[in-house]
């Protein structure tokens, strides 16, 4: 059965329906919510759909990044002047989730809210330093991205909290970045590992965010000592290795996943590096 | 009377490349499937499944699913075998499956009670509330546990009536081997001592079909008549089925199809049909299903096979012997299993000159989800371990294994193993054609570092379906169109298209003023079935006789014109020449004076049987096992990425012996939608079982092809070795393509990175665990 769709028109409105309402869920895009309705196992007692509070789609440009507000679609953040500008990284990593029609639907806050240990904007948002925004009926609060996946698909968004914005610092001048997605199948299927990665060479740092390779998203920041791509590329892969804690699956064993991660630790290692060159 | 010269017009017969007839309207949405019929009014329904593999039902509790607001009826197994009793229990070879579970559950996801309901909503809602006890009984997973005989699927096999040559396995018991079928030409064994011989253990996982229109029934009663809108391949056998089941004269059942949105042989046989018709007879109302995606992966798959075999040659390279035990694993239910057992079993060796050979096959039942007909007919499996076998012994014998095979190809007019002569079948012009392409004896690049390169190639073939039954009637227009009367199911394959161009190329015709009726019992002639590739040649040939009658006739009626002698009389575009005087009589002159009216229509009947030679009882062979055919190659250049074990397909070349091709673009489409299909069942497609249990039954884990996956290059190549009796020289093309992908494959990922692997998929992990067991470099 589906939850009864409750559609406020405005952020003060949605903060009370979440507030006073049982079971609450907020509908974003849908992508995943239709899935898990289809397949019966959505427990919300209500939704409540965000498509008609207004200002809840922009891209503001900031002095520190961007401000992009939680219903503004993947393909927006995949195809926008400003992302490509300010966070080439994210924009690189939103247009490799799912496909177009996905994309086109789906929302920034509800990929996050949604938690799951497979997506991609997570890897970039981790290791470009993003915080989520949670509004309530309680005031507004930050959450550093690197501490908002808690758990298998659980977050640190409290129950009666929406997310409002997520806030990506853009990255600081000379700094080069990738994502590498990798299936064990299909290659239009979930990601089997995916990395993102960021060398930044001022302080010589080497952010990773890793997908799929553990229950939660991981981030892992190593130090960088200038010997070269190949010392970073060991340094990355030994402070990856103890990161990998892989789910087996029909995707594959978790022995098969932690060589992926491996290899595509390395592969974006490379890539990054080749870019800042 | 009017004097023109024919002026040529866009050619639209035999060989055109006519574009697909409602291409535009499938593109727009336009085109109406089965399932886009309005249902205002009628009763939806919903499926209770069972949750064991394998147990007895204790009891039955409908009463909450009765009780829920919108639910007109709850329909438990028992309650429809008090009605129908035994004739509830359906199949193609076997009678062993019914509509709803009676007593006892034979897969997870069987049907066990059925809810009629105002709405589909109300229908699944009300499908969970219905509860089952069960009593379990010892599962069988898997062919090994099947052959244990510890327990049994079936207490008694049940053949049906339509194969007389199933009739002795009736009433047997304590089995689980639904089929078998052997073969045996000279002594294997001792001619295996000498020379070099190579043997493997071969596994084909269960796939599934996954056409993008889900199969849907409709099913009313109109004036004591059961009249069913189905998704089925098989019209003709649909309706005897039901017939059969409600004990109706054949009159009274009417079966009507729309085009297809794709198949592969998913929507073949007893599908929802029997609950759909049971339902709406006992009911008397308009019912209606349409699976979901999740239940269509329960409704049938390909057999999963496993194949022990072994080949050996003679020091000179000529092949000496093969032997085969092929285990198909039929499911809970044997469908066509058996046809496929003996079909796919009498080529397991594959199309070479073998002259000590030695086959046994068999349909062995399990506890999972029933297996049927899928795009190739249990070839596949076997050719996955002929072509192997083959490569392995020419890579052991040092030799080229494209040259190797080309000594040891059958020929035309050479008399395969199993006992049939060869015609029309030109391996060696596939396989020549498909290596040349990718540039087979060009210098390799093996790549260095991480990635490898490799070349492979396979063969493939098949028999079709024979003897079997197709019929055309064509309706002549006085306007000078025509309409085509056949059962043949447009599901993709393009018959909608091809059919006119067989008409208009016998009738002088343009082919866009020649409609083909959509399936409809009441209207259109018993055909067999629209599977195994066999519309081309069979209802192709009944299509060319009845145009050819038809021409036979406008030239009679030309004649009485002229004066009496048809002689001098031909049939042109622009109507029948006399020659002698250069005078042009119009079609639509023709038939108006003779009728008298306008708008009159005349009508010629055609029927096109084949017949075959059963199989010898005591050595398997046949002098005519089949009609014809199928013959194919396939040659690939992929790169593995030797990190990950992932492998990439740069360039794939596919063969397909046609015959001739009627539409070359459709041959081209269907061979690349084969090789396209195949190379997913080559790398990653693959339905995994878990104690009975479906793992990856959606769309969200089952893995196809996307267009990322397909290869760098794609080369579909037409082979046209003519058949005597074929329609201009035609044959099908719907599987040929299919058959040799996964050995192909398997064969440039042993040259790339020297690895042999027998299980499919190739998936990367298998792959890269295979290189780390041989000890291969990374």
């Amino acid at each position: 059965m589906k939850p009864p769709l409750h559609q406020p028109t405005s952020v003060a409105e949605a903060c009370e329906l979440l507030d006073t309402l049982e079971e609450t869920m907020v509908y974003g895009g849908g992508t995943a919510i239709q899935i898990l309705i289809k397949q019966g196992v959505l427990f919300a007692g209500n939704l409540v759909d965000l498509s008609r509070v207004p200002g809840l789609a922009e891209i503001e440009e900031t002095a520190e990044g961007l401000r992009v507000g939680p219903m503004t679609t993947l393909r927006r953040m995949e195809t926008s002047e400003v992302v490509r500008r300010r966070v080439p990284l994210a924009a690189q990593t939103y247009g490799h989730v799912a496909n177009p029609r996905v994309r086109n639907t789906a929302s920034v806050g509800g990929n996050i809210a949604h938690g799951d240990y497979r997506l991609d904007p997570p890897t970039a948002l981790l290791v470009l330093g993003a915080r989520v925004e949670l509004t309530s009926v309680r005031g507004t609060r930050a959450v550093p991205i690197r501490d908002f996946f808690v758990d298998f698909q659980v977050t640190a968004v409290e129950p009666g909290e929406l997310i409002t914005a997520l806030h990506i610092p853009a990255a600081p001048a000379g700094n080069s970045s990738t994502f590498v997605k990798m299936s064990s199948l299909g290659e239009n299927d979930w990601p089997a590992a995916s990395v993102a990665a960021q060398v930044d060479v001022e302080r010589r740092t080497l952010r990773l965010g890793l997908g799929a390779l553990a229950h939660v998203p991981r981030y892992v920041e190593v130090p960088l000592d200038g010997r070269g791509v190949d010392a970073a590329v060991a340094a990355a892969t030994a402070a990856v290795e103890p990161e990998l804690d892989p789910i087996p699956d029909v995707r594959g064993s978790a022995d098969y996943k932690r060589k992926l991660g491996l290899v595509a630790t390395e592969d974006a290692v490379r890539r990054a590096w080749e870019e800042a060159r | 009377m009017t004097q023109t010269t024919p002026e040529p017009g866009v050619d639209t017969g035999v060989g055109s490349r006519r574009s697909r007839v409602g291409a535009a309207g499938k593109v727009r949405g336009q085109l109406r499937h089965v399932a886009d019929r309005p249902h205002g009014g009628c009763a939806h329904v919903a499926v209770h499944r069972s949750t064991r593999p394998h147990a007895r039902i204790t009891s039955v509790d409908v009463s909450e699913a009765a009780a829920l607001d919108g639910v007109e009826a709850v329909v438990t197994g028992a309650a429809l075998y008090k009605v129908l009793g035994d004739r509830m229990f359906t199949g193609p070879a076997f009678s062993d499956q019914p509509p709803l579970a009676v007593d006892r559950v034979r897969y997870v996801g069987e049907p066990v009670v059925a809810v009629l309901a105002r709405d589909v909503a109300t229908a699944r809602e009300a499908a969970e509330l219905v509860y089952v006890e069960y009593e379990d009984l010892e599962p069988i997973y898997d062919v090994a546990d099947a052959l244990a005989e510890r327990a049994f699927v079936h207490d008694a096999l049940r053949p049906s009536v339509v194969f007389g040559d199933l009739r002795h396995l009736s009433g047997k018991t304590e089995t689980n081997i639904a089929y078998e079928y052997n073969l045996k030409l000279g002594d294997p064994e001792s001619a295996a001592t000498q020379g070099t011989s190579v043997g493997f253990e071969f596994w084909a996982p269960p796939v599934h079909h996954v056409a993008i229109e889900l199969p849907a029934t409709i099913g009313w009663v109109d004036a004591d008549r059961l009249e069913l809108y189905s998704t089925t391949q098989t019209p003709s056998y649909v309706r005897q089925s039901v017939a059969d089941m409600l004990g109706l004269p054949l009159s009274h059942v009417r079966i009507r199809v729309a085009p297809l949105g794709g198949s592969f042989g998913a929507k073949m046989y007893d599908r929802l049909e029997p609950l759909i018709a049971a339902l709406a007879w006992l009911y008397r109302r308009e019912v209606r299903m349409v699976a979901s995606r999740e239940e269509a992966f329960l409704l049938t798959t390909r057999h999963g096979a496993g194949v022990i075999s072994s080949m050996s040659a003679d020091a000179d390279g000529n092949l000496t012997s093969a032997t085969a035990d092929v285990r198909y694993d039929t499911g809970a239910y044997a469908d066509v299993g058996p046809r496929i057992t003996a079909k796919s079993g009498m080529i397991a060796a594959g199309p070479y000159k073998i002259p000590n050979v030695a086959i046994r096959s068999r349909c062995i039942y399990t506890n999972k989800p029933s297996a049927g007909p899928f795009r190739g007919f249990g070839v596949p499996q076997v050719t996955w371990s002929h072509e192997t076998l083959i490569d392995e012994l020419a890579r052991a014998r040092g030799e080229d294994p494209a040259a190797f095979r080309r000594r040891n190809l059958l020929r035309e007019g050479d008399e395969s193993y199993m006992g049939t002569v060869m015609h029309s079948a030109d391996f060696v012009g596939c396989l020549d054609a498909v290596t040349e392409a990718i540039g087979w004896d060009t210098p390799l690049d093996r790549g260095s570092g991480r990635w490898r390169r490799g070349r492979g190639v396979a063969v493939g073939i098949k028999a079709v379906l024979t003897p079997t039954v197709a019929n055309a009637v064509l309706q002549l227009n006085q306007d000078g169109s025509a309409t085509l009367m056949i059962s043949t199911v447009d599901m993709g394959q393009g018959s909608d298209t091809i059919m006119p161009q067989i008409v208009a190329e016998v009738l002088s015709m343009d082919a866009e003023r020649i409609r083909v009726v959509a399936v409809d019992t009441d209207v259109t002639p018993y055909d067999t079935i629209t599977a195994g590739s066999r519309s081309t040649y069979h209802t192709g040939n009944a299509v060319r006789g009845v145009a050819e009658r038809m021409r036979e006739r406008l030239l009679d009626l030309a004649a009485k014109r002229a004066g009496g002698s048809s002689k001098d009389l031909k049939l042109t575009a622009d109507g029948v020449l006399n020659t002698a005087s250069g005078e042009v009589y119009r079609v639509s002159e023709l038939i108006h004076e003779h009728f008298g009216a306008r708008g009159a229509t005349m009508t010629e009947e055609f029927n096109y049987t084949t017949s075959w030679q059963p199989y010898d009882k005591e050595t398997g062979r046949s002098a005519k096992a089949t009609e014809h055919w199928f013959a194919g190659a396939v040659a690939v250049q992929l790169l593995v990425d030797r990190w990950t074990g992932r492998a990439r397909v740069e360039h794939l070349a596919v063969a397909g012996d046609v015959g001739r091709a009627i539409n070359p673009a459709l041959v081209e489409q269907q061979l690349a939608g084969s090789a396209i299909m195949g190379l997913g069942h080559a790398l990653f497609d693959e339905l995994v079982f878990d104690q009975g249990q479906m793992l990856n039954g959606t769309l969200l884990d089952y893995q196809l092809p996307s267009v990322k996956d397909l290869p760098g290059k794609l080369t579909p190549i037409i082979i046209e070795s003519p058949h005597a009796s074929g329609p201009f020289g035609a044959k099908g093309v719907g599987e040929t393509g299919i058959i040799p992908i996964a050995p192909a494959v398997a064969n440039a990922v042993r040259d790339a990175v020297g690895v042999r692997i027998t299980r499919l998929p190739l998936s990367p992990e298998r792959v890269l665990q295979a290189m780390d067991e041989a000890g291969v470099e990374k």
